[in-house]
């Protein structure tokens, strides 16, 4: 069958599984959207008020979805300002395929109008990326892609297709099938695990920590995870990025642990004799102060990326391989253990982790109330700073995948793009959006997305006038000199999501706030703007370079 | 610190070479010799990197250059003290 070079991509897609993509068109991508608009049948694609916004929604689409998210952009600005959503994915390991137009080939290396080479800017942050000069090779070129983007430790690929590749005509027949992709690359997931070292420590043991992340969502070890930690009573502290991988209801999680982690976490964290890492990787907002996190304590590291052993934290006993398969084995090679002593001291810590009981409008009130009114299948997603730590210290997550954060990047500005990307992959589900009123201003154009799209997403903006986090760090380490944190705007966010078209409140009470909730039908998107106080922190915390006797907790 | 070879079989096509210079550009190690050469398989290339490191940054190197994707083989070879 001959087709274009436009007609080989929308065919790619369709046969890769991408339903739906998210993007915004341009010049160079004239000939791909012509084919998208013909095929809207079988790709629904979702314009976004800016490239960053899409490129986050095809990041929160993957993260709720599981499958691999699409973002096209066209050339020059377009793909540039994909540069932020690329790295997110890359830091957090997300599955993403990026499609970037580019001018023709004949017009590549002249400084063509909106002609960039986004090869060579995107190179450090993209697992890989291809340029398709020959028409021949653009159909497996897609089929690699996908593969590439969705196993091993997932991540980003970018394919930058010429115009003229995308007018040129070949006969297209269906591409390599996926396993013969994944024949041309070494994949380790088959490998047969050695665990006996493992299990060796593990059984000498008397206080295990299990310390697991993203890579248990991303292996789907969910069912392990916990039948491990029941087996070796051992208690689960979570990486941010591995937070939903286990039932907050679940005793022995103990939710985050690092810097700001839950203080039991921590505290359990750096007390354990061992530390049983699993898909992790130490991250220095996890760790602090390395040579305090490894002291008198035996470290085993599991992960899929052979690179990240012995990157960050130098561990005794390695294992490189699917943290699902690994923890399988580990579950028929151990034997049930009991660590009475130990599970006793972990009940004592979690004393201090226990909710507030008064009714002041703290961010702590309000995430707990916007909890009781998601509902556990929910999925909530958060931009960066304060807000995000208290949603990862106050929600409780039940279900796996439900949480969508910037992790690695720490990028302002990603929620309220994941949060559309993440309603759409669940059929344009409840979803809720924690922000605060210097991320939110990043990326609210997007809320047009929203509302064109007609999602329900509650979007609670933690409004403090500040940039809170920036300024709790000025407060505590740079004598209160509030350098250009005092934000001083009069933006109204509730008239301005009026303004878009959503539906816009605010609340200042607890007892505001849940009038407002109790009667609110979230048929599209809602804002509602929570005053709070400006020097509200986020405890515990470890200071920077420091270790768990450093530990800051509320009101010490 | 040693000086430390490392010998890699990659994809010959444009671009590669960029990849893998970044790599070594990004954590700042300086590439004291470059050699490149096509093998017999056209789709092929040999080369021969000499840089600068301890045992850490030996490791991370390879380790690094075994994820790119145009990377086929790596192989740590000569290692001397300086």
């Amino acid at each position: 069958m001959i087709l274009s070079g436009a007609q080989i991509v929308v065919e790619e897609l369709v046969r890769n599984g991408a339903d739906t993509v998210f993007g915004y068109p341009g010049g160079t991508v004239l000939p791909m959207y012509d084919e998208l608009f013909k095929n809207s049948d079988r790709i629904n694609h979702i314009i976004t008020a800016h490239e960053q916004g899409a490129s986050f929604a095809a990041d929160g689409y993957a993260r709720a979805s599981r499958k691999t998210g699409v973002v096209i952009a066209t050339s020059g600005p377009g793909a540039t300002n994909l540069v932020t959503g690329i790295a997110n994915a890359y830091l957090d390991s997300v599955p993403m395929v990026a499609i970037t137009g580019n001018v023709a080939t004949s017009f590549i290396g002249k400084d063509s109008f909106q002609e960039v080479d986004i090869l060579s800017v995107t190179q450090p942050i993209v697992k890989h990326s291809f340029v398709v000069r020959d028409i021949s090779k653009l159909a497996y070129t897609i089929s690699e892609a996908f593969v590439i983007a969705n196993s091993d430790r997932k991540g980003p690929v970018l394919i930058d297709i010429p115009k003229d590749i995308q007018t040129d005509t070949w006969e297209y027949e269906m591409s390599k099938t996926d396993e013969e992709v994944k024949e041309n690359k070494k994949v380790k997931e088959d490998e047969n695990p050695d665990v006996l070292q493992a299990v060796e420590a593990i059984k000498n043991c008397k206080r295990p920590f299990i310390y697991a992340g993203g890579g248990i969502l991303a292996a789907q070890g969910e069912e392990e995870l916990l039948e491990l930690s029941k087996l070796i009573n051992a208690p689960v502290g979570l990486s941010m990025m591995g937070l939903t991988s286990l039932s907050s209801k679940y005793p022995l999680n103990l939710g985050m642990c690092g810097m700001h982690g839950k203080y039991s976490s921590t505290m359990a964290q750096g007390n354990c004799d061992l530390i049983l890492a699993l898909g992790v990787r130490f991250s220095d907002r996890a760790t602090g102060n390395v040579n305090e996190f490894t002291k008198d304590r035996v470290i085993i590291h599991v992960d899929i990326d052979a690179a990240e052993i012995k990157k960050n934290v130098h561990s005794e006993i390695n294992v490189c391989g699917n943290v699902k398969m690994v923890m399988r084995e580990l579950i028929n090679q151990l034997t049930p253990m009991k660590n009475q002593v130990w599970l006793d001291e972990i009940e004592e810590y979690k004393k201090k982790d226990a909710p507030s009981c008064d009714d002041n409008f703290s961010p702590e009130n309000i995430i707990r109330e916007v909890n009781k009114f998601a509902g556990e299948d929910t999925v909530v997603a958060t931009d960066v700073g304060q807000h995000q730590m208290w949603t990862t210290l106050y929600y409780d997550f039940i279900k796996s995948g439900t949480f969508l954060t910037s992790g690695g990047l720490g990028a302002m500005g990603y929620g309220l793009g994941a949060a559309i990307g993440a309603s759409v992959a669940r059929d344009k589900a409840k979803t809720v959006l924690f922000t605060g009123d210097g991320s939110f201003a990043m990326n609210l154009n997007e809320m047009s997305t929203a509302v064109s799209q007609n999602l329900p997403i509650l979007i609670v903006v933690l409004n403090n006038g500040v940039l809170g986090m920036v300024r709790q760090w000025q407060s505590m380490f740079y004598d209160e000199r509030y350098s250009a944190t005092t934000l001083d705007r009069k933006t109204n966010f509730s008239k301005l999501a009026d303004a878009f078209g959503a539906k816009g409140y605010e609340a200042n009470t607890m007892k505001e706030l849940r009038t407002l909730l109790n009667t609110l039908e979230l048929t599209g998107p809602v804002l509602v703007d929570c005053h709070i106080d400006m020097d509200e922190k986020v405890f515990p915390m470890i200071p920077p370079g420091g270790s768990v006797k450093d530990i800051i907790v509320k009101g010490e | 610190m040693e000086k430390f070879t490392v010998e890699l079989l990659v994809a010959n096509h444009f671009g590669v070479l960029n990849r893998i210079t970044n790599l070594y550009a990004k954590r700042g190690y300086n590439i004291d010799s470059l050699n490149v050469n096509e093998t017999a398989d056209p789709n092929l290339s040999r080369m021969l990197i000499v840089s600068r490191g301890d045992e850490y940054t030996q490791t991370q190197t390879v380790r690094q250059l075994n994820k790119l994707y145009d990377v086929k083989e790596v192989t740590l070879m000569t290692r001397v003290k300086l």
